[in-house]
């Protein structure tokens, strides 16, 4: 019986194993092998072992340091704005009278839409002369030049990614909303909690596992940020919307250059490792600690 | 037992997976068409069957293949690419590494270089003087590496600098002859004297910008052609004294000049030529059949590209295309040349002129497309291309060389940077991606 259940087991799990070492095990391996070599796309032929040159050399090139702290720079706005924006989202959404499929859908669109689409979408509100200038000209505030100044761009792409962004973790949001027991929420009432007790001592701890799971999908989603800058700005200007990942890109795909673009990716790999395992352990803690609370309080 | 059997299918189906990519040159009869006798030749199009582009591609390949019946089958395979060429390239990239290559493929003339330098394509077989006269110099010189030609393209493409004659009449200006452009001094007053009446307009004297990518390159090299310089040394091994030099700083702070007296736009505004709000603009050779069938109420008109004032008549105006070429693996190179000269001939330009209106890459093409006897604007880029084409820089590295013009145009003229500095930082970013071919 039980050798049977294997074989079977192996039926389900083995063409999924196959394709998963073709596309997946195998070429993250033969990066790490090409990170330590100069592998040129156009004459493979001439690809000698390099040792840690590459790596030596990222860390001195200007572009890669800088695009590394674009990277952050995109994290650092978007993780805050996307993860709060859609618990705010949601908690509106759930609070809602009339209309919440209405809402719900208009705030998912974004996320459904190609990012190019968007991306040229937003190229058109961020025009000199477009809707944003417009409104505010309005105001009475000049027009600003959002993503053709080194100093908004960065900022301007942020947002439009929030927006782009948002819709999926507000639904994720809105299951954990609907999933909370409503006798908690009554029985606070019997208490005369007021709403801000309510949120802070029954929504926010039961959202917790979701929170986790909403913060390091967006961080590790702001860290791959591509597509925004390449089709609105083409990492410009003055390379202020550059990331790594486009860097990695350029280098081996318009450059040729494989052995390098194989080096950065297995930095950028190692860096956002560390960041999760960090992110896994601090969360996990936490969490512990509630356990632990929860026990000394039944005590 | 049966988990054995079970990984043994996992393996032969992973190998399936990996050889059911490679290809072989079918066998008589296989593809409809190829008969016995006729020798194989296979081409790659960076282009989508769907396509105008495509079909033109697909119906000179059917053409040749009549004209060649019984001695040549060509057979034709679309590689779509996305905006940046990555599709295609990552196709050519992955055939060079695991064998695969096509007889023919086609090569955008600044890759040219690398792809010689790197032995993934290989020098045509002899053309008669009387064949390479057919073709525009332009074409010829984009595709000779190191004095022997490897690609021959069927298009060829032009920048135009357009004016708007209602607006330059209104202003009292007069448009100079085609070989007696405006000095970059000229023009300069030019833009001035246009300023107060375009900032009437709520407009610019030029609508400009120096877009990441192709453009800013292919656009603007010009500049520093026309004063006598050269981006990269003749066998493109070199770029310190020639990037850096005195014509490419001057370009820049023309440029520069230009931002700072606001004689254009800093952030780019949609349309601002075609909506009557500027009087000149620098534009591929599409923009005249843009207007045409968009703009129909513009008075648009084509002036000879602005040089440099130390100009003294030699070729500085934009050009290049996608071109074809013939592959390192063929082992029928009398074959491919022919089927690259097929490609590019007169006929294949006259289809894709009707197709795509591309420009097309032969005299006797231009000669037979009316619209460039009979409309000014379009013979005017005529002229100016047969007379002054001059193709980019020929250079292994040309991608790196192609990124740090932009960033220096932009980081020069629009943020008011250093020149030297920023020349100079470009170069030892360039000679590091050079090191590869010049270490040995």
């Amino acid at each position: 019986m039980k050798k049977k259940n294997s074989i079977m087991g192996m039926a389900f799990f083995g063409p999924a194993l196959v394709l998963l070492t073709l596309f997946l095990f195998l070429p993250m391996l033969l990066t790490f092998g090409f990170s330590f070599t100069d592998y040129f796309a156009l004459n493979p032929e001439l690809t000698h072992f390099v040792g840690l040159e590459n790596y030596l050399n990222i860390f001195k090139d200007d572009l890669f340091v800088q695009s590394f702290f674009n990277t952050v720079k995109f994290v650092v706005i978007i993780v805050p704005l996307q993860c709060g924006g859609a618990l705010l989202l949601a908690l509106a959404i759930n609070k809602a009278a009339h209309c919440k499929k209405y809402f719900k859908v208009a705030f998912f669109v974004p996320v459904v839409m190609s990012l190019a689409v968007v991306s040229t979408l937003w190229m058109q509100i961020y025009s000199p002369e477009g809707i944003l200038n417009t409104l505010l000209a309005n105001f009475g505030i000049d027009a600003q030049p959002f993503i053709y100044s080194a100093g908004q761009a960065l900022p301007s792409i942020a947002i439009m990614s929030v927006w782009q962004g948002v819709g999926y973790q507000m639904i994720i949001f809105l299951g954990g909303l609907q999933n909370i027991n409503p006798a908690l929420y009554e029985a606070a009432e019997m208490d005369h909690a007021s709403g801000w007790q309510k949120f802070k001592d029954i929504t926010l701890p039961e959202l917790k596992p979701l929170c986790v799971f909403v913060f390091i999908t967006v961080t590790i989603g702001a860290f791959r940020m591509l597509v925004q800058p390449m089709v609105m700005t083409g990492g410009g200007p003055d390379h202020s919307t550059y990331t790594i990942v486009y860097d990695i890109y350029e280098t081996g795909t318009v450059n040729w250059e494989m052995g390098l673009a194989s080096t950065m990716a297995i930095v950028f790999t190692v860096f956002v490792v560390i960041l999760t395992i960090i992110q896994n352990v601090l969360t996990k803690d936490k969490e512990e600690r509630k356990h632990g609370n929860k026990k000394a309080k039944a005590n | 037992m049966k988990k054995r059997l079970l990984c043994l299918m996992g393996i032969v189906f992973a190998a399936a997976c990996i050889t059911g990519c490679q290809q072989k040159d079918p066998e008589p009869g296989d593809v409809a068409g190829y008969d016995e006798g006729e020798e194989y030749l296979s081409i790659w199009v960076h282009s989508i069957e769907d396509t105008e582009e495509g079909q033109a591609y697909k119906e000179s390949v059917e053409s040749f293949n009549e004209a060649y019946d019984g001695q040549y089958f060509a057979d034709i395979e679309f590689v779509p690419r996305n905006d940046s060429g990555g599709g295609y390239s990552d196709k050519v990239n992955a055939s060079v590494m695991a064998g695969g290559l096509p007889d023919v493929l086609t090569v955008d003339g600044p890759n040219i270089s690398a792809y010689a330098a790197n032995g993934i394509i290989q020098p045509l077989a002899d053309l008669t003087e009387e064949e390479e006269s057919e073709y525009l110099p332009s074409i010829i010189e984009q595709g000779t590496v190191n004095d022997e030609l490897y690609a021959l393209g069927v298009m060829e493409s032009s920048v135009g600098f357009y004016y708007n004659k209602d607006i330059i009449e209104e202003a009292g200006i007069e448009i100079p002859d085609a070989d007696d452009s405006w000095t970059w001094s000229e023009f300069l007053d030019i833009l001035e004297e246009l300023k107060p009446l375009m900032d009437e307009k709520d407009g610019y004297p030029l609508d400009m910008t120096f877009p990441v990518g192709e453009t800013s390159i292919y656009y603007f090299a010009p500049f520093v052609w026309s004063g006598g310089g050269e981006l990269v040394s003749d066998d493109g091994l070199t770029v310190d004294g020639y990037f850096n030099s005195d014509q490419t700083k001057a370009a820049m702070e023309f440029f520069r000049t230009v931002v700072e007296n606001e004689y254009m736009s800093e952030a780019p505004i949609d349309h601002l030529f075609e909506s009557g709000r500027a009087a000149f603009k620098f534009d591929g050779a599409w923009e005249v059949n843009t207007v045409y069938t968009s703009y129909p109420d513009l008075n648009l008109g084509v002036a000879p590209y602005v040089v440099s004032d130390d100009w003294d008549g030699e070729a500085y105006t934009p050009t290049g295309s996608w071109a074809f070429a013939a592959s390192s693996e063929t082992e029928n190179i009398e074959g491919a040349t022919e089927l690259v000269k097929w490609m590019s001939g007169v006929d294949s330009g006259i289809r894709i002129w009707e197709m795509t209106k591309n420009f097309p890459s032969t005299y006797e093409a231009f000669e037979n497309i009316d619209v460039f006897q009979t409309d000014e604007n379009y013979s005017a880029l005529y002229e100016q291309l047969s007379n002054y084409g001059h193709p980019r820089p020929k250079t292994p590295v040309y991608p790196q060389v192609s990124t740090c013009f932009q960033e220096v145009l932009e980081s020069v003229a629009l943020n008011g940077k250093d020149v030297d500095g920023e020349l100079d930082k470009a170069v030892e970013r360039i000679d590091q991606k050079l090191e590869r071919y010049t270490r040995e």
